[in-house]
């Protein structure tokens, strides 16, 4: 894993969405600021053969991925130059020919639809895996619990992450969630499962290529576990719940900021070359945010073009 | 004396057969409890088995046709030269048990 | 219908027909599978799969657990991504756990994407009342019909169970296909030759004059007994069975309508909301105001219970007094606005 490029893809997810959440327009977004190491770390595991789907926390995840910062601004504002024509938004991205087959704003929805692609792929015999991301959020839905199982029976190449960034809006996941881990879901159904701590992009990446390998092994679906804390509310419309002092603890988690002193500390990161990232990271989002506002919107008509 | 094989009642929805095969053809002799035709409806097959022993002397509904509740499938006798009526309908029901599988 | 047989037709019983269309297309496309509640070596609950494990393997005709909500998801998400499901829900009552892949996914998938996905999957499901109980008789295709990227179709006969079933294996989108517990027993002609019937064309199954029958699934039945009653009575009606339900065809009923001046819609499920409250409404805006009259089950669950559920459901003689307590209506009210065309 080359852990610079790591720290350049973490890097670009936070300034993307602070500059989002910046604008006025900003639309209602769930912003990924505190587990990009999540999306960074799962996504740096994957190769052009597999599909990730998620939840509606897609803006890391899809950056992560590969989707341009330009074609994601314009999808999230709106935008006809958005991979979706801007019809689908943050909670229905979707570029399947990237290798991300999409979000889908219903919690826990997503999880059925990613079985179904495993399925097809593999009668398919295409190689690679499915990811499917979701958060605590999810994890008392049938829907999980349903598609365990069924993924187990069917062997299906199907790699369960959950991004438990303990909070479900406002409710704690202990006071949600009855197992000890969330792991623990998966062993009911024989599946292979494992913890990790979602804030060190490092071991989310390995915990992550792990599971992925024993996929492509035939060993049947993994679930994984990253334990992680979101830096905002919920969404940009949701109130926080956390006090100051909480909130300076959990900030003090950076992922970015971890790996940034892990570098620094290895000498693998110098400060021209920090520097050099933080350019290019800037760059990259003035030009994201440019292109965005250049765009136009749909037409009016779009609205009942494409139902089916 | 003549008798007749309709098409039985097996289930309170089923309004039509189709005859899947005849276990015998016209002149054979059958005994009580032999198979004498399998019929399909809509679920299941129905063994029609003879109650009674007999010659079956003329099959009105052949393997792959369609006939309704009641609808006479074939004609037996005691034995195998009794003159057979015009009219099927007139002849009394042989003894049957027929299986629904 | 039960009419004469065409030349180049072969008698079936409705299972068998929803059967050689699935034996045909899976056929012709590997991509084409079957999923659901005992469809493998047990055929279907109506024996409506039979033979395919036998001929496909398991891998294309694959039994699942009792959770609805999972496959239908499943089914979706594997149309999205390339294979041709068919999914089955033995009970249409059940079709409610599988709404959200269904309707928030499925039916939205080619909105939400902007044309890049699409999700053409079949969901097969079994609706109607025959002694099976409160949560085991329900017919809701209603619900479905207003869904935008979401199509329904409902065969009366085998012939339409035939060609229904293959147009929907082309089509690009989620398409649900009703059938009804009390169809299976009854056989019909079936095309010989491949066969498909177009969605969005409603059938007329009997010429009239005087009024107007416009049902769908089992009722066709019940509105043809009650035609017969009527003509007895020297009424003559005109049923035409809508067969596809979203797409609606509306042309063929308003056309029906302007020649016999008067509207009966009959379903089995409920009056509220239904199919005839949009067939109704639609045809009034093609026409302007006509006598109209919707009949449908009674509002109350319907009952295991045989005496309650023949009194819930709609029979020909229900049918016979709506019509005459309309026709009657209409010949009290000032001159029909629409003139009458033979």
């Amino acid at each position: 894993m080359d852990l610079i490029e790591a720290l350049h893809s973490m890097m670009l997810i936070r300034a993307f969405e602070t500059a989002l959440a910046r604008r006025s327009d900003h639309g209602f977004q769930l912003l990924s600021s505190g587990e990009e190491a999540v999306a960074v770390g799962v996504c740096s595991a994957l190769t052009a053969d597999d599909q990730l789907l998620t939840g509606g926390r897609s803006i890391g995840p899809a950056l992560a991925r590969g989707l341009a910062p330009d074609a994601v601004m314009a999808e999230l504002l709106g935008k006809a130059s958005g991979p979706n024509r801007g019809k689908g938004g943050r909670g229905h991205m979707s570029d399947a020919s990237a290798g991300f087959f999409g979000a889908h704003a219903v919690v826990g929805g997503n999880i059925s639809i990613a079985a179904g692609v495993a399925l097809a792929r593999s009668l398919g015999g295409e190689p690679g895996i499915v990811v499917i991301l979701f958060g605590d959020g999810a994890c008392g839905a049938g829907a999980l619990h349903e598609v365990l199982n069924i993924a187990a029976i069917w062997t299906l190449p199907l790699l369960f992450v959950c991004n438990n960034n303990q909070l479900s809006v406002s409710t704690p996941r202990t006071a949600a969630l009855a197992p000890k881990a969330l792991s623990d879901l998966a062993l009911a159904h024989g599946i292979r499962s494992a913890s990790v701590d979602g804030m060190d992009v490092v071991a989310v990446h390995q915990a992550a290529a792990a599971a992925s390998t024993a996929i492509k092994l035939g060993e049947g679906p993994a679930f994984l576990e990253c334990t992680s804390w979101r830096f905002a509310s919920h969404s940009t419309s949701t109130r926080e719940t956390r006090g100051q002092a909480e909130m300076a603890a959990v900030l003090a988690r950076c992922p970015i900021a971890r790996l940034d002193a892990a570098l620094s500390t290895s000498g693998a990161l110098t400060p021209t070359i920090r520097a050099d990232l933080e350019r290019q990271v800037d760059a990259a989002v003035a030009k994201a945010l440019a292109f965005a506002d250049a765009s136009p919107y749909p037409e009016r008509d779009e609205a009942t073009t494409d139902v089916g | 004396m003549i008798y007749k094989i309709t098409v039985p009642t097996v289930a309170e929805d089923v309004e039509e057969i189709r005859v899947l095969e005849w276990h015998g053809a016209a002149g054979q002799d059958f005994r009580a409890g032999e198979l004498v035709v399998e019929l399909e409806t809509h679920k299941a097959l129905v063994e029609v088995r003879a109650g009674q022993s007999g010659v079956l002397r003329r099959v009105l509904c052949q393997d792959g046709e369609w006939a309704k509740v009641g609808i006479p499938l074939a004609l037996f006798s005691d034995d195998a030269v009794e003159p057979l009526p015009e009219n099927a309908e007139l002849a009394r029901d042989l003894a049957v048990d027929f299986v629904v599988d | 219908m039960s009419g004469e047989p065409a030349a180049a037709t072969e008698r079936l019983f409705f299972r068998e027909a929803i059967g050689r269309a699935l034996r045909e297309e899976m056929r012709i496309d590997p991509r084409r599978i079957v999923m659901g509640q005992d469809v493998g070596a047990f055929g279907g609950s109506y024996r409506e799969f039979e033979g395919l494990f036998a001929e496909f393997g398991a891998s294309r005709v694959r039994d699942t657990p009792v959770a609805e909500a999972a496959m239908v998801g499943i089914g979706v998400g594997a149309a999205a991504a390339g294979l041709r499901p068919l999914v089955s829900v033995t009970y249409m009552d059940f079709i409610m756990l599988g709404l959200d892949p269904l309707v928030n996914y499925g039916a939205k998938l080619r909105y939400k994407t902007g044309g890049r996905l699409t999700a053409p999957v079949i969901v097969k499901t079994t609706s109607g009342a025959r002694g099976q109980g409160v949560a085991h008789s329900q017919c809701v295709e209603a619900w479905l019909m207003s869904v935008p990227g979401l199509k329904v179709v409902a065969p009366s006969n085998p012939a339409d169970a035939y060609g229904l079933m293959k147009a929907a294996f082309l089509e690009e989108g989620p398409i649900v296909y009703v059938d009804h517990k009390r169809l299976f027993p009854i056989p019909g002609e079936v095309p010989l030759a491949a066969t498909v019937t177009p969605l969005g064309l409603a059938a007329v199954l009997r010429r009239g004059t005087d009024l107007t029958i416009v049902t769908h699934s089992f009722m066709t039945r019940t509105a043809m007994e009650a035609a017969t009653a009527m003509s007895a009575q020297g009424v003559s009606c005109e049923v035409v069975d809508l067969r596809s339900l979203a797409p609606l065809d509306i042309a063929t009923v308003s056309a029906s309508v302007r020649r016999t001046g008067a509207l009966l819609t009959l379903e089995e499920g409920q009056v509220t909301c239904g199919v005839g409250t949009e067939v109704a409404a639609q045809v009034q805006q093609r026409l302007g105001p006509i006598p109209v009259a919707r009949v449908g089950a009674l509002a109350a669950p319907v009952s295991s219970n045989p005496v309650l559920e023949a009194a819930c459901l709609p029979d020909a003689p229900r049918v016979v007094s709506a019509a005459v307590a309309l026709l009657g209506r209409r010949r009290s009210d000032a001159p029909r606005p629409v003139s009458r065309k033979s």
